[in-house]
C-alpha cells in the first residue's frame, strides 16, 4: 500500500498554532523566512505572541533564552544549519548551561535544502548538539510525529532541538501514535540486522527492508526520534538477536546517530556497525533526492554496507 | 529582605546621610574584593570589578526591587551582569543584601560552592542569569525585557556591561531588536572603563564614539559618572522616564578605582595581590573611609 505524503514543515507550523492555543505562554521567534518555516499561521493567530528579529540568527538563541528566563515558551526557527551553528556559543552558554526552557527549530536539515547548496545543507547539527549537556535532540520522520513532538516539546520543560527536514513523506504513524521523549520506536521486526534510522530516512530504511524481505532477509527497523538522551537500554533490546547494526541518517556520519549507534554497540554488544550517512565533506547543489543518491543515502549502498555484515 | 524603592533620584542635601552611608559601602566592597583575593590567594579582575562597585551598590542599594528572601519573586527587577568577569563584586552585593550569608566566600570559586567563577543562576540566590562569555548577557536580557513588554509587567531589566563587550557582534543586533521593538523597559549601564583585558583600547578594540553609537542604534543615551551615586540615580531617573525607547548610561569609570595599582595601570587585568599591594590598597582605602565619616 502506498501511504500518502505529508509535508513536514507544515505539520509543524499547523500544529504550533494548535498548541500554542493551549499553552499561552509559547512565543515564536522568526528570523525574516517565517514563510520558509510555516509560522505564519502562528503568527496570524497569536501576532502579539510572534517576533520577528530580522536577519539576526545568533540573536535567536539569547533572545530565546532571555523569554524563557521570565516564563516564556520561545520557539525560535531559522534555517538547521543557521539555528544551530550561526550561535552555538550562544546556544552552549545562554541556553544549555542556564538550563533555558528554550525550543531551538531547525528547518530543512541534512541536504533537504538541496538546489540551495551547502551553505545551507545542515550535516553536522545533531554532532555538535550532542556534546552540549542539558539538551535534548528530537528528529521527526513523518508528519504525525512532528506533530506529537510539538506537544511534548511544550509540556516538558528544558532546552530541545527540533530537526525538521524540508520533505513531504508518508506516514508511517496512525493519528493516535503517541510519542515519547527518550524512547525509540520498532518499525519492523526482524532477525537478521538491526536498522536504526532517524528523520526522513526512514524511507530508505523500509525501501531496504522490503528489497530483503524479497531476499528472504528479516530487518528489523528501529526509528530514533530521539537522538539525545538515547535511550540505551531499548538500543541493546533491539541490538539483541541480530547479526549487527546498519544506521542510517541524513548527516555527517561523524558524531551523529551512526556515532551514538556506534558507542553503544562498542560498549555493550561488542558487534558490527556500519554507518550510512554523509561522508566527511561539503555536499553541493542539486535536487535533494539527486544528492542524497550521489553523496550514498541510496538503497544500492544500504544494502551493500548491510551485506558486510550478513 | 524585600527591598522596593521610588526610583527617584538622590538630593545631595536631602539624603546627604543615604550617600555617605553608600559612599562607606562602596569603601568596605573594594576591602572585601582585596580580602577575598588574598584570603584564597587567588586572581581576580580587581580592575573590572572595581570600576563596577558604585553602579552596583546604586542598583541594589537604591534603585531595583527585589526580595533576597524570595530570590525568585515574580515582580523582582531583573538583573544581567552581562560583564560576568565582575563576579565577585556582585557576589559581594548580593551577599550584602542578604541573598546570601558572608560565610559562602570561603568557597568562592571552589568545587560545590554556590559562588562559581563567573554567574551561574541555578547555584547563586538571586543571580537571574548565567553568564561569562561576553557579549551575551545583554542580548538575554533582552530577551526578558521582550517577555515583561509582551506581559505588560511591572518589573525592569537592568544590565550591567562593559565597554570591551562592545566588540562583539551579538551587542549590536541585540540593540537594533531592542530598539525596534520598544523596550522601554530595560536599562542598561555601561561600565565605561575604556580598558579591555590587554589594556587601553584606544587605537586598539576601540569603540568610540558611544554616544553617537548608541544614538544611531535608537537608544536613550545617557552620559553619567559611574563612580558618583547622584549622577547614577540622576541617569537612571531619566532613564526610567523614557518612552518606547530603551536606554543606555554611559558610565564613566576608572578602572581599579579604589585600588591605586590598578588604578595606575602598573598591573594586568587580571592579576594576584602581592602583600605589599594588599597593605598599601588596605591603608588607602581606610583613609578615604575615614574621610567619608569625617
Amino acid at each position: 500500500m502506498k501511504l500518502e505524503a505529508e509535508d513536514i514543515t507544515t505539520a509543524y507550523g499547523e500544529a504550533l498554532v494548535e498548541v500554542g492555543k493551549f499553552y499561552p505562554n509559547i512565543i515564536v521567534l522568526n528570523s525574516d523566512i517565517a514563510d520558509s518555516c510555516k509560522t505564519e499561521a502562528f503568527l496570524r493567530a497569536f501576532p502579539e505572541r510572534s517576533f520577528d528579529l530580522g536577519v539576526a540568527e545568533q540573536s535567536l538563541p539569547t533572545i530565546a533564552a532571555g523569554l524563557s528566563l521570565v516564563g516564556k515558551i520561545p520557539f525560535y526557527n531559522s534555517f538547521a544549519v543557521f539555528a544551530v551553528s550561526r550561535g552555538v556559543d550562544m546556544i552552549r552558554q545562554s541556553i544549555a548551561y542556564n538550563d533555558a526552557n528554550v525550543k531551538i527549530v531547525g528547518h530543512g536539515a541534512g541536504q533537504s535544502m538541496g538546489y540551495t547548496g551547502p551553505s545551507h545543507h545542515t550535516l553536522e547539527d545533531i554532532s555538535i548538539l550532542r556534546a552540549i549537556p542539558n539538551i535534548t535532540i528530537l528528529s521527526p520522520c513523518d508528519a504525525v510525529e512532528t506533530t506529537q513532538m510539538v506537544w511534548k516539546m511544550a509540556e516538558t520543560e528544558g532546552p530541545m532541538y527540533l530537526r525538521l527536514a524540508r520533505a513531504a513523506v508518508p506516514n508511517f504513524h496512525k493519528e493516535n501514535y503517541k510519542f515519547e521523549i527518550g524512547r525509540t520506536e520498532l518499525l519492523k521486526d526482524g532477525t537478521d540486522i538491526t536498522i536504526f534510522v532517524t528523520g526522513d530516512m526512514v524511507v530508505l530504511a523500509m525501501e531496504v527492508h522490503d528489497i530483503f524481505a524479497s531476499q528472504g532477509i528479516i530487518c528489523k527497523i528501529v526509528n530514533v526520534p530521539t537522538i539525545k538522551p538515547i535511550n540505551v537500554e531499548e538500543i541493546i533490546k533491539h541490538g539483541q538477536g541480530t547479526l549487527g547494526a546498519l544506521t542510517i541518517e541524513d548527516h555527517n556520519i561523524l558524531g551523529g546517530l551512526g556515532s551514538t549507534i556506534a558507542e553503544i554497540y562498542a560498549e555493550f554488544l561488542q558487534k558490527p556497525v556500519k554507518r550510512l550517512g554523509i561522508p566527511d565533506i561539503f555536499t553541493e547543489s542539486d535536487d535533494a533526492v539527486v544528492l542524497r543518491s550521489e553523496y550514498g543515502l541510496n538503497v544500492d549502498l544500504a544494502i551493500k554496507l548491510a551485506r558486510e555484515i550478513l | 529582605m524585600k527591598y522596593s524603592t521610588n526610583k527617584k533620584a538622590l538630593d545631595p542635601i536631602v539624603d546627604a546621610k543615604k550617600i555617605q552611608e553608600l559612599k562607606l559601602c562602596a569603601v568596605h566592597h573594594r576591602k572585601k574584593l582585596l580580602e577575598l583575593g588574598k584570603d584564597l590567594s587567588i586572581r581576580l579582575h580587581y580592575g573590572a570589578a572595581t570600576s563596577s562597585v558604585e553602579i552596583l551598590t546604586t542598583l541594589y542599594k537604591v534603585w531595583m526591587t527585589y526580595d533576597s528572601e524570595e530570590p525568585q519573586w515574580n515582580d523582582r527587577d531583573r538583573f544581567v551582569l552581562s560583564k560576568g568577569h565582575a563576579a565577585p563584586s556582585l557576589y559581594i552585593t548580593l551577599s550584602s543584601c542578604g541573598f546570601f550569608p558572608d560565610s559562602e566566600f570561603k568557597n568562592f570559586r571552589r568545587l560545590h560552592s554556590m559562588l562559581q567563577g563567573h554567574p551561574d543562576r541555578k547555584k547563586t540566590p538571586g543571580v537571574d542569569c548565567s553568564t561569562g562569555s561576553l557579549g551575551q548577557g545583554f542580548p538575554v536580557a533582552a530577551g526578558m525585557a521582550l517577555g515583561g513588554k509582551a506581559d505588560n509587567a511591572s518589573y525592569k531589566v537592568y544590565v550591567l556591561m562593559s565597554d570591551g563587550e562592545c566588540n562583539e557582534g551579538s551587542i549590536w543586533e541585540a540593540a537594533l531588536i531592542s530598539a525596534n521593538y520598544k523596550l522601554d523597559n530595560f536599562i542598561v549601564l555601561l561600565d565605561w572603563n575604556k580598558k579591555s583585558s590587554y589594556g587601553e583600547m584606544k587605537g586598539r578594540n576601540d569603540v568610540v564614539p558611544l554616544d553617537k553609537k548608541w544614538e544611531a542604534f535608537g537608544w536613550n543615551v545617557i552620559m553619567c559618572d559611574g563612580h558618583d551615586f547622584i549622577s547614577l540615580t540622576q541617569a537612571l531617573e531619566n532613564a526610567e522616564n523614557a518612552k518606547d525607547q530603551p536606554s543606555i548610561l554611559l558610565c564613566n569609570t576608572v578602572k581599579g578605582k579604589g585600588i591605586p595599582y590598578v588604578e595606575d595601570n602598573r598591573t594586568p587585568s587580571n592579576f594576584m595581590l602581592s602583600d605589599k599591594q594588599y597593605t598599601e590598597a588596605m591603608a588607602y582605602l581606610e583613609t578615604l573611609e575615614v574621610e567619608i565619616c569625617l
